[in-house]
């Protein structure tokens, strides 16, 4: 008898902790009466609220029409905006009953949360034009076809901008953004005009003044520059293997020019962070940074704020070389997965256009890719704007870079910034043969 | 084990021999079991129970046809519909036709055959209760109803109601993703073979071979990260549990005012959540962190100490960092230890004439390795899987050369998240993952069953 009421007791407990676990990941179930009565009183809230949006929805448009679920991915600071632009889509298209749902995944993450479950992924998202391989590889998007949507891309879209969506002779997504790229940002109590068109007198006058210039030489994308600049190529073979010649005597000397950079006593390495803070407390008097930077550097120099291209730096074998870049931007593709592609394709280009890309600038100081948006008043007195476009002329495309890039190149820069480079001819063939493998 | 092994095929062959002489023994009911599940029960007036029987196997038949045949058809290639493309002129644009998703077909494929296995289980036990069902019968017994049965399982079978919700439970969520994950080590599925547009394969042991010797750039980053990774494990769990030994000792030494303030000032590192030492002290000792800049201002080093951004020192820092989040864990559970070891012990040894150092060897630490074995081994496999430390520190840099796609300081298991997050190669990281677990396998079991505390485990009782 004692047995069967302790297992009762047990069995009780059990359920009880069972309940516990249901209302929990329920979210809704509680066990107090009162707890209910507000659970329902908020189901009902909700569901009037519901029905009040579904009304608005055909009143707005009248023919209520088939419906039509989209799934948007933008990164988190531009939830607002996107929810305008959804809304003023909607508009557009009175006859279709959209539902749109808006997703935060930043431009930088959107090919790894892709990969995951590409069928639950969103039917339009941004991604940065660097993952346009290992989309279109993984057969992700949907090719741009349509004769209205390649006329606009191709007239009204910077060159720069289009090749950086387009692989193989295709264009496979909607430039968003023309702005991934960096620059050089210095202080114009420091350096003049002319000081920063040379990378060895900057660092003289920067040494002399006591200061820093600073650049994140251990990154792939920063240290390709001086590599690139002296006309090192990275391609992708036909099959699809990464081609790289950053090991021959160019390279070499690219290198050694890297290396007098950063045993320079006026070098300085870090993130963002060290960046900041180093142009706040005065420290550091030049950097190489990109867009992203630029408010919280302004506000840093006041009315010393200046920046410009890349300097030119001096090689080993005695040249003077313009720095290159990378240069970026922001795509909207539809996903190849959609059940709606056709509905897809017209919200990517809605998010696109002319209209929203100014919108965007206007938001976030983001450089357009349309040519109208970016060739106003306003954008062009963008200072960091104005240096991006300035360095565009000497920037390339990061969409021939594979995966296997940014390892090795970090590295190197890293073994260079420890002052570890024995044999730099070693190092660069070990580069490259991880490069290439 | 050799006798458990063999009882365990002496049941398998008994199990066969069985279901056969059921068949053949069995009447109407019993041999029309073993086509329709529960008619064993229904047919002899358990209704409940023999409808319950055919909703299992109604159910399942009914969830291969909808949905599960068609992976489990194609869980030998794992697909071969390759995605295609076809121009609709209306629409403007080609229109694209899904085709096999591998890791689907892998992933609902491994899922229908344990529920397959599941359903199996239940149809022996159909079998074997309609032919009990019979004997019962015969012998002129009467069958249990359906109130009897759950009277059962609340008295004699409560554990199985009991056990029974964990148990579903671990199986989806635990089982079931481990042997999908497992499985994945032996596919091709990497940047190369990304779904949707693209199948993987199954490629048998290659990724292993590749491991090991076949690709050297791989063989010799797993080798070199893999003594690392003991290195580290060996370091950060002895030197925590000596220095928190020590530590609790110099705390509980007689004449030693404020204890209970020393032991709570140490134990408010461990307040703070761990992660935020850990980014806060990766900061802290940056190139251009907190110390270097204080050590520069003072005139002690003219450039920074490259305290995380050169591989050996980093090596070396990363241990130092670890003791500082470990050691008052180790001081906490000594402490309760060490008020444990019976007083009379020391002062008999002290009436010999023995000095502190030899009380230490041969009282504390006997008594104390003794009880702190087990807890010694999870410390080990811990720090072979220690993510945080290694990936908030350091984040497996600095990056070098001569490894693939890793740092100096990275562990196998930090390399393992690179090789799934950054480079997508998902059948390389699954194949680190299986050889991590075996590591750790051999490392506890070994040292578990030789240690102290489980071969004397009735003696110290």
């Amino acid at each position: 008898m004692k047995k069967r009421i302790v297992s009762v007791v047990t069995a009780l407990a059990m359920a009880s902790m069972l309940a516990a676990c249901g209302s929990s990941s329920g979210g809704a179930a509680t066990t107090t009466a009162g707890g209910e009565a507000s659970t329902a009183a908020a189901t009902t809230e909700a569901a009037t609220g519901e029905a009040s949006t579904a009304a608005e929805t055909p009143a707005g448009g009248e023919a209520s029409g088939e419906a039509v679920t989209l799934k948007v991915w933008g990164p988190q600071e531009e939830q607002a905006l996107l929810q305008e632009m959804t809304e003023s889509f909607k508009a557009q298209y009175p006859d279709k009953n959209f539902a749109i749902e808006l997703g935060v995944v930043s431009e930088a993450d959107a090919y790894a949360r892709y990969s995951e479950d590409p069928a639950a992924a969103a039917d339009v998202f941004a991604f940065a034009n660097d993952q346009l391989r290992d989309f279109v590889n993984a057969g992700g998007l949907y090719e741009v076809e349509r004769e209205g949507d390649l006329a606009y891309i191709n007239n009204e879209i910077n060159a720069l901008a289009v090749d950086s969506a387009s692989l193989d002779g295709s264009i496979w997504a909607y430039p968003e953004t023309a702005d991934n790229g960096y620059f050089l940002y210095y202080d114009s109590s420091v350096f003049t005009k002319e000081d920063v068109k040379d990378l060895d007198s900057m660092l003289a006058k920067a040494d002399a003044a006591g200061k820093k210039i600073f650049m994140d030489v251990s990154n792939g994308w920063y240290i390709a520059s001086f590599f690139i600049g002296n006309g090192g190529v990275l391609a992708l073979s036909d099959s699809g293997a990464q081609e790289c010649d950053f090991n021959n005597e160019a390279g070499l000397a690219a290198a050694q020019g890297i290396q007098t950079f950063v045993e320079s006593p006026a070098f300085l390495t870090g993130d963002d962070a060290i960046l900041i803070s180093g142009i706040q407390d005065g420290s550091i008097a030049a950097g190489v940074s990109g867009t992203w930077n630029a408010e919280a550097i302004s506000e840093a120099l006041g009315d010393n704020y200046a920046a410009t291209k890349l300097p030119e730096y001096t090689t080993g074998d005695g040249n003077k070389v313009q720095m290159s870049s990378f240069g970026g931007t922001k795509l909207v593709g539809v996903n190849s997965q959609s059940a709606h592609p056709a509905e897809a394709m017209d919200l990517a280009m809605w998010l696109t256009n002319e209209e929203n890309q100014v919108k965007r600038f206007e938001a976030r100081q983001i450089g357009p890719a349309n040519i109208k948006a970016a060739d106003s008043d306003a954008v062009r007195a963008n200072i960091a704007l104005a240096a991006l476009a300035e360095q565009s002329l000497y920037a390339v495309s990061q969409k021939d870079v594979g995966g296997n890039y940014w390892t090795p190149a970090e590295a190197f820069g890293t073994a260079l910034e420890n002052g570890e480079a024995t044999d730099l001819q070693q190092m660069l063939d070990d580069m490259v043969s991880q490069i290439t493998q | 084990m050799a006798a458990r092994l063999s009882s365990f095929f002496r049941g398998i062959g008994k199990g066969f021999r069985h279901f056969f002489m059921y068949f053949i023994q069995g009447d109407l009911p019993t041999k029309l079991s073993y086509l329709i599940m529960g008619a064993g029960c229904f047919l002899r007036g358990q209704i409940v129970k023999g409808l319950l029987y055919l909703a299992v196997q109604a159910g399942y038949i009914l969830y291969l046809v909808n949905f599960g045949a068609a992976y489990v058809a194609k869980l030998d290639t794992l697909g071969d519909v390759t995605q295609t493309k076809e121009f609709d002129p209306a629409l403007g644009f080609s229109v694209i036709k899904p085709g096999d998703n591998s890791m689907l077909i892998l992933l609902y494929g491994v899922f229908s055959l344990l529920l397959g296995v599941v359903v199996l289980v239940l149809y022996l036990r159909n079998i074997k209760e309609a032919w009990e069902n019979q004997q019962t019968i015969a012998s002129g017994g009467r069958l249990p109803g359906l109130r009897d049965d759950v009277r059962e399982l609340f008295n004699r079978r409560f554990h199985v109601t009991v056990l029974s919700v964990p148990t579903v439970l671990t199986i989806l969520f635990t089982v079931v993703p481990l042997i999908f994950m497992i499985l994945m080590a032996f596919t091709n599925y990497n940047r190369e073979h990304q779904p949707p547009g693209n199948l993987f394969t199954w490629v048998g042991t290659e990724n292993f071979s590749q491991a090991l010797w076949g690709n050297p750039l791989w063989s010799r980053t797993f080798l070199k990260l893999f003594l690392w990774t003991m290195v580290w494990a060996f370091f950060a769990t002895f030197l925590n549990y000596i220095f928190g030994i020590l530590l609790a000792l110099l705390i509980n030494q007689k004449g030693v005012k404020g204890k209970k303030f020393w032991r709570t000032v140490f134990i408010t590192t461990v307040a703070v959540p761990q992660f935020v030492s850990l980014l806060l002290i990766s900061k802290f000792l940056h190139d251009q962190g907190a110390l270097n800049n204080i050590l520069q201002n003072l005139g002690i080093i003219d450039s920074p100490m490259p305290f995380l951004s050169n591989g050996t020192v980093a090596k070396v820092t990363v241990i130092i960092v670890n003791l500082w989040v470990g050691i008052p864990y180790t001081m906490l559970i000594s402490s309760g230890v060490l008020m444990n070891i019976p007083e009379d012990l020391y002062e008999a040894s002290k009436i010999d004439g023995a000095s502190g150092a030899k009380q230490f060897f041969n009282i504390t630490m006997p008594y104390m390795l003794q009880v702190t074995t087990p807890y010694l081994i999870t410390q080990f496999v811990g720090n072979i899987n220690n993510f945080n430390v290694i990936y908030l520190l350091t984040a497996g840099d600095p990056k070098s050369l001569s490894l693939y796609q890793a740092g100096e300081t990275d562990l196998l298991v930090t390399w393992l998240y690179k090789l799934t997050v950054n480079e997508q190669n998902y059948a390389l990281a699954s194949t680190i993952g299986i050889f991590i677990f075996v590591i750790c396998a051999v490392v506890s079991l070994l040292t578990y069953n030789r240690s102290k505390a489980v071969q004397e485990e009735d003696r110290f009782q």
